[in-house]
């Protein structure tokens, strides 16, 4: 009994330390004037309604959107055939390569994306959405990475050969064999990859130009002056995802139940 | 051609999109930032003077120096603390939380993930401002307030919160590969709890920890958004520095400069945490 | 590797092909639809704007562009000259511009006239002086600038963290002249600076600046003015500035149209609906700051309300007893932020 008190405490204490803040953001983005003190008067629509109809806000919420999809997109593709090509085991050099490949992981945002924009600089390309998806897929190429290749364990390589041996072609063991047998993985690879793309900061700021994603939007509110906008942007856009991954993590447990 | 020899060429074909892709858009971009490093911020524009006064100048300026130790001070409480904090959720998650809800229960203890992690920074000055929510609720229950905001305490705060929830992740993961019958053989030849974390699970779990431990030097030691929203101006970080540098002095070169140790600094507590992160037979 | 090298500069090169758009660099000021989409009806053309803050963070993002990437440039008035120096600025028509309505202490010629032409126009301005509580400390208190930095405010003051400003503030309160600083003064003005930090409980941008005062948290914003309170007298009455004994700071923008524009009537139109009544009223009251239009004629349009938040009517006496804020060369600015800098640090 003493033990489930202290596992309750501790967690209950935790729950408070990581979700408190977001609920203060929540109940602020409701407050009926410009300051986000305590007391708490409301509440009110008002600021959530100027976040929906705020014309830049809103462009920025998709961009992020494409960004976040496409980059993921690559990076998800590039790793899962990374992850092919070294399971194999056929490749000279694999330790090196794998390395190669999960560097960027140990670097911050800030270099990788100063790095890019020292480089697009010295190339004379310019910048837009483009150069923040590329961005975005370096920092998220290493994740899907190691997800795909921790997926890739001896059975598929076997079935993958069993399906090659029955003469099929590469496109249709990829498609058909190895992508199914390891969809969680993609999938897992995939959308930690969005999220991270989603909330990215620093190399959306360096790279963007006219068209910015929401962080930078965001960021750009909260320099601009004191806006109420910022506390309903931020609990609308951790409300909906909230219920995403609540709603899914829900129905995975009634289907295990 | 052998079989063996086709197999190979596919392999290669498959990886050497991924491999490209890296070179060109993470190690070119991080040699031209190496290289602009040596270069110099004139009145007159960038100038390729091949030059290490770059890093002389950091070295020189009590303030840089002070800058990259506040990061690394920073960096290191932040870790030390997640660490400690993570460790026991992870634990009681994977442990002694119903099989049933462990998902749910792992997902609640990340879900501020999925707010933006500049408001995510900025709801932590609203808890901590002097006038704040939690200082209301302290002095509702009889304490005296607290003065955090605008400080090193806040920064720390609002880094602590956001890697305990990472490492939450990456210790449950590893927690959950630990086969379940370990413990009770430990058990069976009369080790104690306190044995069998010691000599059985911390051994274990010591890659996710290391990985963990890493991963949040690496992205905590670089950042800039958090610092800036939090610190109050009170002490500088690294990254504000080559922000100032980049957005006040058009000093690219400077800003690259730091970068790079930065980097080095990384690399320093990559080789420092590398023998742990390898699991151990 | 060719092709798809080609093909990738083509997508990352390739600018939306719409016929008619507009690149503007500006503050944060001149984001407002209010502004904007006038303008964009009237000439059935897109407006991108890009916001930057800090002079060097423009000349930055103009170094990585291509050349006709910009075609309108909002900078500080200070720094006219340093622009003209890059090359950036284009002459604008003086004839098509409202310069006999303009407030005559703002037009700035001696920085805006170069070669005897004209490169910008001043198209908003303001203060940086102390703002406070009223509730908390009285303008007495405040009226010698020097107490600021003696340790009297210990705790209770928030500094805003720009260079330029604070620093030519500090100057004027050492009863130094901003428009004739030279690197010997920066030893004195960094011993103030550093003992001010002493006394500051805060050192922010906009955003923190001004929560910090209208929250309580500080009772004084050291670099403050109507640009940080004029938007927030409705929630917190309590909120004034004034202008200290020795003086103040005053800062001032301005517009211009890029050299290497390849729109350059677009631009000046442009310029030219900033600078109108109507444009001069939007952009006064944005809502990132609110600030003086440089053109009297936006009277006309701005409400009594307004008018009186901007205390349009004590702005003969404000100009009279403020000094432009400093325009350091390249050396001078470079120590002077070396000096920021060890501020912000210690």
């Amino acid at each position: 009994m003493r033990r489930f008190a202290l596992c309750a405490g501790y967690m209950g204490a935790l729950y408070a330390f990581i979700l408190l803040p977001v609920g203060v953001l929540v109940l602020f983005s409701f407050q009926d004037g410009r300051l986000p003190i305590p007391p708490f008067r409301g509440p009110t629509l008002r600021w959530h309604e100027a976040v929906l109809t705020d014309r830049r806000l809103m462009a920025a919420l998709w961009n992020s959107a494409v960004v976040a999809a496409g980059s993921s997109a690559v990076a998800t593709l590039l790793g899962f055939l990374a992850a092919r090509g070294l399971a194999t085991g056929r490749l000279a050099g694999a330790a090196a390569i794998r390395a190669a490949l999960l560097a960027p992981l140990s670097v911050s945002y800030l270099v990788i994306g100063l790095g890019l924009l020292a480089s697009l600089n010295l190339a004379g390309l310019g910048l837009s959405l483009w150069t923040v998806a590329i961005g975005h897929s370096v920092i998220n190429l290493p994740l899907c990475f190691a997800i795909c290749a921790a997926a890739m364990g001896p059975a598929v390589v076997q079935a993958e050969r069993a399906a090659r041996d029955l003469g099929a072609g590469e496109g249709r063991v990829m498609a058909l064999v190895t992508a199914p047998m390891i969809l969680p993985a993609l999938a897992a690879a995939f959308l930690l990859s969005m999220t991270f793309s989603w909330d990215e900061f620093i190399i959306a700021f360096l790279l963007s130009r006219f068209e910015v994603t929401l962080p930078v939007e965001i960021w750009s509110l909260l320099r601009g002056g004191l806006n109420p906008k910022t506390n309903a942007v931020g609990s609308l856009v951790f409300l909906a995802s909230a219920l995403v991954v609540l709603a899914a993590e829900l129905a995975l447990l009634r289907r295990k139940g | 051609m052998s079989l063996d020899a086709a197999e190979a060429r596919r392999a290669w074909a498959l990886t050497l999109p991924a491999v490209v892709w890296t070179v060109a858009f993470f190690v070119v971009p991080f040699m031209a930032m190496a290289a602009l490093s040596l270069w110099q911020r004139t009145a007159a524009g960038l100038v390729p003077a091949w030059t290490l006064e770059n890093y002389r100048a950091i070295l020189g300026e009590p303030a840089a120096v002070r800058a990259i130790l506040n990061s690394i001070e920073i960096t290191l409480t932040v870790t030390a603390l997640s660490v400690v904090l993570a460790f026991p959720l992870a634990w009681i998650i994977a442990e002694e939380v119903p099989p049933r809800w462990r998902r749910l229960a792992l997902a609640l203890a990340v879900l501020p993930f999925w707010t933006s992690y500049v408001v995510r920074s900025y709801a932590w000055s609203l808890m901590l401002a002097r006038q704040g929510v939690l200082n209301g609720w302290l002095e509702g229950i009889g304490l005296p307030a607290l003065d955090l905001a605008n400080s090193r305490a806040a920064t720390v705060i609002g880094f602590t919160h956001f890697f305990t929830m990472l490492l939450t992740l990456t210790i449950y993961a590893s927690l959950t590969q630990l086969p379940p019958n370990l413990r009770r053989a430990a058990a069976d030849l009369g080790a104690g709890p306190v044995a069998t974390f010691h000599h059985v699970i911390l051994p274990l779990t010591a890659p996710g920890i290391a990985v963990g431990a890493f991963l949040t030097f690496a992205l905590c030691v670089g950042d800039y958004v958090t610092p800036q929203i939090l610190g109050g101006g009170r002490d500088l970080a690294a990254a504000q520095l080559v922000m100032l540098n980049l957005g006040r002095r058009a000093d690219i070169p400077m800003a690259a400069a730091l970068s790079v140790c930065l980097m080095l600094l990384v690399t320093l507590a990559y080789l420092l945490l590398a023998r742990f992160m390898r699991a151990p037979r | 590797m060719k092709p798809a090298a080609t093909a990738l500069a083509l997508i990352l090169t390739a600018a939306p092909a719409l016929a008619q758009e507009l690149n503007a660099l500006v503050w944060c000021d001149h984001t407002d639809p209010a502004l904007i989409e006038p303008f964009e009806k009237k000439w059935g053309v897109k407006v991108n704007l890009k916001e930057y803050e800090g002079t060097g963070a423009a000349l930055s993002i103009i170094e990585q562009s291509r050349p006709g990437d910009w075609d309108v440039l909002v900078i500080d008035g200070i720094d006219v000259p340093r622009a003209v120096a890059a090359g950036i600025l284009a002459p604008l028509p003086v004839d098509r511009l409202p310069y006999d309505t303009l407030f005559p202490e703002v037009v700035m010629a001696e920085t805006h006239v170069i070669d005897g032409q004209t490169w910008a126009i001043t198209e908003k301005f303001g203060y940086n002086t102390v703002s406070f509580d009223k509730s908390k400390v009285s303008a007495a208190d405040l009226a010698d600038m020097t107490r600021l930095w003696s340790g009297d405010f210990a705790g209770r003051l928030a500094v805003y963290d720009y260079y330029l400003p604070v620093m030519g503030l500090v100057a004027v309160g050492l009863g130094l002249k901003t428009a004739d600083l030279t690197a010997a003064d920066l030893p004195a003005i960094e011993e103030a600076l550093l003992k001010l930090k002493d006394s500051a409980a805060s050192v922010g941008e906009v955003v923190a600046s001004q929560t910090a005062i209208a929250t309580g948290a500080v009772d004084i914003l050291v670099g403050g003015g109507e640009w940080v309170t004029a938007g927030l007298v409705s929630e917190n009455p309590n909120l004034d500035w004034m202008i200290p004994e020795q003086g103040a700071v005053r800062w001032s923008q301005s517009i211009g149209v890029f050299a290497a524009s390849g729109r350059k009537d677009l631009a000046v139109e442009f310029v030219r609906h900033v600078l109108s009544p109507e444009g001069q009223a939007a952009l006064a009251t944005s809502s990132c700051y609110w600030a003086m239009p440089a053109n009297r004629a936006a009277g006309e349009v701005l409400t009594a309300d307004q008018k009186a938040a901007l205390r349009w009517d004590e702005q003969a006496e404000y100009l009279k007893r403020a000094q432009l804020y400093p325009a350091p060369d390249a050396a001078l600015d470079a120590a002077m932020q070396d000096v920021w800098t060890r501020f912000l640090a210690r």
